[in-house]
């Protein structure tokens, strides 16, 4: 297990010494069961770090404002930063230092083991709770969680709780970091591709009309792409907006200028939006769940994504995230690649 | 005009109301939404909070203003698109979500009349439902001027007696369904005004959220617009337009031309929500973003609500819903942010005020 004190100490050693500028871990918030990002600056702030299968978020999605905010900087301090990951969020960092977003050297990791589990499910969790309200949750022994409510503690098995991606998770700790804390424990799912299988046994009727009735339900607030650490195109496809437009420029040529997708949130322009976004996944997704749990309406974004995993683990034997060394598996050619679309 | 009646009279009531289109809260999948209702016997009036308020009716995301089509140089047609005679009625509205139109009313009902909402606010008959329990954990609503059983916006309430409703009708419409099906409702006895006094008192005291001393934060803020407080608040967000979308009371838009053909010229205009929380909200055509990043951004949330608000219209623009709370994927929490600006006495803010 980790011990969270040794992170508190680790991190606070590296603070002292000046290895990094500032840390993103997770703290725990006042009356509130879940955890929430964290940035620690100050040493004596390492108190507030926690870790606890409330920690959800990839904080990996921060290196991307943190490399935003160096380029605007005139003097940037060029210490690396400090992160805590899981396993799927330490992939993200493989794939972002594989594309050449970050360097290696931008960052000082600490991977921590997910316990032989994972982090929770917020709407699984309020629904085997019911009218209760979770106070805490912690990393129980092997397969459980503890739940403390306004009713006691209570032990939950893990598979009734955990996220989906966690249950389909092939590697709970992190596969690179500078400091490790926790065990590695291999765990292999019964089926990494589960949550996929009602939907391919679809017809494309059927399939076309799931999607719509998913679809169709985005209010276009883009929390999935804002929270994506793979979405960190300075300009999104949907933002796609012509700003040298003056008043001299025609209505003509405002028409003729490209807008991929409008903001109507409508069919045609939720489809676009959501299947140009996964498209870009590809041999991307490290699948760690944040866009699906952060959706507002509800919409499994993750299974869009899970197929392309799927497509590329069978067509190219490419996992994402694994090795920063490999080639990003889009910008590289094998011979033995299978190519029939192109003959 | 105060009535009671029989839980198993609802759906009757309902029946008699055919000539309208009923919105109630619908559960979809795992989240509630208020959609057009397909049968009145499966009203389900135990809900939480919908993921969007009643505003989706009011003020849509999307609204056509008028379609465009240039057959040759020299004509161009315009066909005007105004909102359609359809009264509707809106069932188990929350009476912090009805309040939050009696707010968005402020900006579009009243120097310049919004013929879209208007249109719409005024065929829509709001039918409440007192809260007896918080749908929230995060509910506020006491804190910024409103209660549990507020009538203010409704044109009726509703009050869960158990077996039993207890009918208010507030308005001319309210009374007007009310009247299309008087024989199910009969007088409210002592008894039933008994408990329902009873029913507020607890309902009150269980609103688990309160912001004290609130009146202090729009002076307050008036002094931190440039405080590295905003920067320290917004290190987590993630500059999605979750906390703005789903807000009953946030009412920015957008109006664009979406072209559907180029030779002939064909389009629409529309409008569409827009939120502060985009980098491109109110972005120049120069280039210059006046809200270049999120700590300008939350800020802008925080002061629109708190401060530009309350100075314009002497209220505050939120309702205490607490949707914001529940669905940050990130834990911002208002309420922890106006406790913290409330509280805010560094020694930057003294330095620049003495």
């Amino acid at each position: 297990m980790v011990n969270l004190q040794d992170l508190k100490k680790e991190v606070q050693k590296i603070l002292k010494e000046g290895k990094i500028k500032y840390f993103i871990g997770y703290e725990k918030r006042e009356d509130e069961p879940f955890a929430k990002p964290s940035f620690i600056k100050k040493p004596e702030d390492v108190e507030k770090l926690t870790w606890n299968p409330t920690c959800v978020h990839n904080l990996a999605r921060f290196l991307v404002f943190e490399k935003r905010r160096k380029a605007s900087e005139k003097e940037p301090d060029e210490r690396p930063v400090g992160i805590m990951v899981k396993g799927c969020d330490s992939r993200a960092i493989n794939v972002l230092i594989q594309e050449k977003f970050i360097n290696r050297e931008d960052v000082y990791i600490i991977g921590v083991s997910c316990e032989n589990t994972g982090v929770i499910d917020e709407k699984k969790l309020s629904k085997k709770l019911k009218n209760k309200q979770a106070q805490k949750i912690d990393f129980g022994e092997k397969d459980n969680f503890v739940v403390t409510t306004n009713d006691g503690k209570m032990k939950v098995p893990s598979k009734e709780i955990l996220a989906d991606n966690c249950l389909e998770c092939k590697t709970n700790y992190p596969v690179v970091y500078d400091v490790f804390l926790g065990e590695k424990i291999e765990r292999k799912p019964e089926d990494p591709f589960e949550s996929i299988k009602k939907i391919e046994s679809l017809s494309p009727k059927e399939k076309y009309n799931f999607w719509k009735e998913q679809i169709d339900k985005c209010i276009r607030c883009y929390a999935c792409r804002s929270v994506c650490p793979m979405c960190y195109c300075d300009e999104c496809v949907v933002d796609s907006i012509e700003l040298s437009v003056t008043a001299e420029t025609t209505a003509d040529e405002k028409a003729k200028k490209i807008i991929w997708t409008e903001k109507s949130p409508v069919s045609s322009e939720n489809f676009t939006y959501h299947l140009v976004r996964a498209i870009h996944m590809a041999g991307r997704c490290v699948d760690c769940g944040e866009c699906e749990r952060v959706c507002p309406v509800d919409i499994p974004i993750r299974l869009l994504n899970k197929k392309l995993e799927k497509e590329v683990v069978e067509l190219f034997d490419y996992e994402a995230g694994f090795d920063s060394d490999r080639p990003p598996l889009l910008s590289s050619f094998k011979e033995k690649d299978p190519q029939e679309f192109i003959r | 005009m105060d009535k009671i009646l029989k839980k198993n009279s609802l759906s009757q009531w309902i029946k008699k109301l055919e000539s309208y289109t009923i919105y109630a809260p619908v559960k979809k999948d795992q989240v509630w939404e208020y959609e057009i209702m397909e049968s009145p016997d499966n009203i389900e009036l135990d809900y939480p909070n919908t993921v969007l308020s009643p505003k989706k009716i009011i003020f849509p995301q999307r609204e056509v203003f008028l379609e465009f089509n240039r057959s040759d140089e020299n004509d161009l047609e315009i066909k005007e698109i105004l909102p359609e005679e359809k009264p509707t009625i809106v069932f188990g509205v929350r009476p912090c979500d009805a309040r939050a139109l009696t707010i968005t009313d402020k900006v579009f009902r009243s120097d310049i009349k919004d013929i879209y909402y208007s249109k719409k606010r005024e065929q829509t008959t709001l039918v409440g439902l007192a809260c007896n329990t918080p749908p929230s954990p995060h509910c506020f609503c006491t804190s910024v001027g409103g209660n549990p059983y507020s009538k203010e916006g409704l044109d009726i309430l509703m009050t869960d007696l158990g077996d039993r409703y207890y009918i208010e009708s507030i308005t001319e419409k309210g009374y007007k369904l009310i009247n299309s099906a008087k024989n199910l409702f009969t007088q409210p006895k002592t008894e039933d005004k008994k408990a329902l006094e009873k029913n507020r008192t607890e309902s009150k005291k269980k609103i688990q959220q309160q912001i004290k001393d609130i009146d202090k934060i729009p002076p307050k803020l008036n002094q931190m617009f440039d405080s590295p407080f905003w920067d320290e608040q917004s290190l987590g967000c993630i500059r999605c337009g979750i906390c703005t979308y789903i807000c009953p009371t946030c009412h920015c838009f957008d109006i664009s031309d979406e072209i559907t053909s180029t030779f002939p010229l064909q389009g629409k205009r529309i409008r569409t929500w827009d939120t502060c929380q985009f980098p491109s909200f109110t972005m120049h055509s120069s280039g210059h973003n006046p809200r270049p990043d999120r700590a300008s951004r939350l800020r802008q949330r925080v002061f629109h609500k708190f401060q530009y608000f309350v100075e314009r219209y002497q209220e505050y623009m939120c309702i205490g819903c607490g949707r914001c709370v529940d669905q940050c994927p990130v834990g911002i929490n208002i309420i922890e942010i106006l406790k913290k600006v409330r509280d805010y006495e560094s020694k930057s803010l003294h330095a620049k005020t003495s």
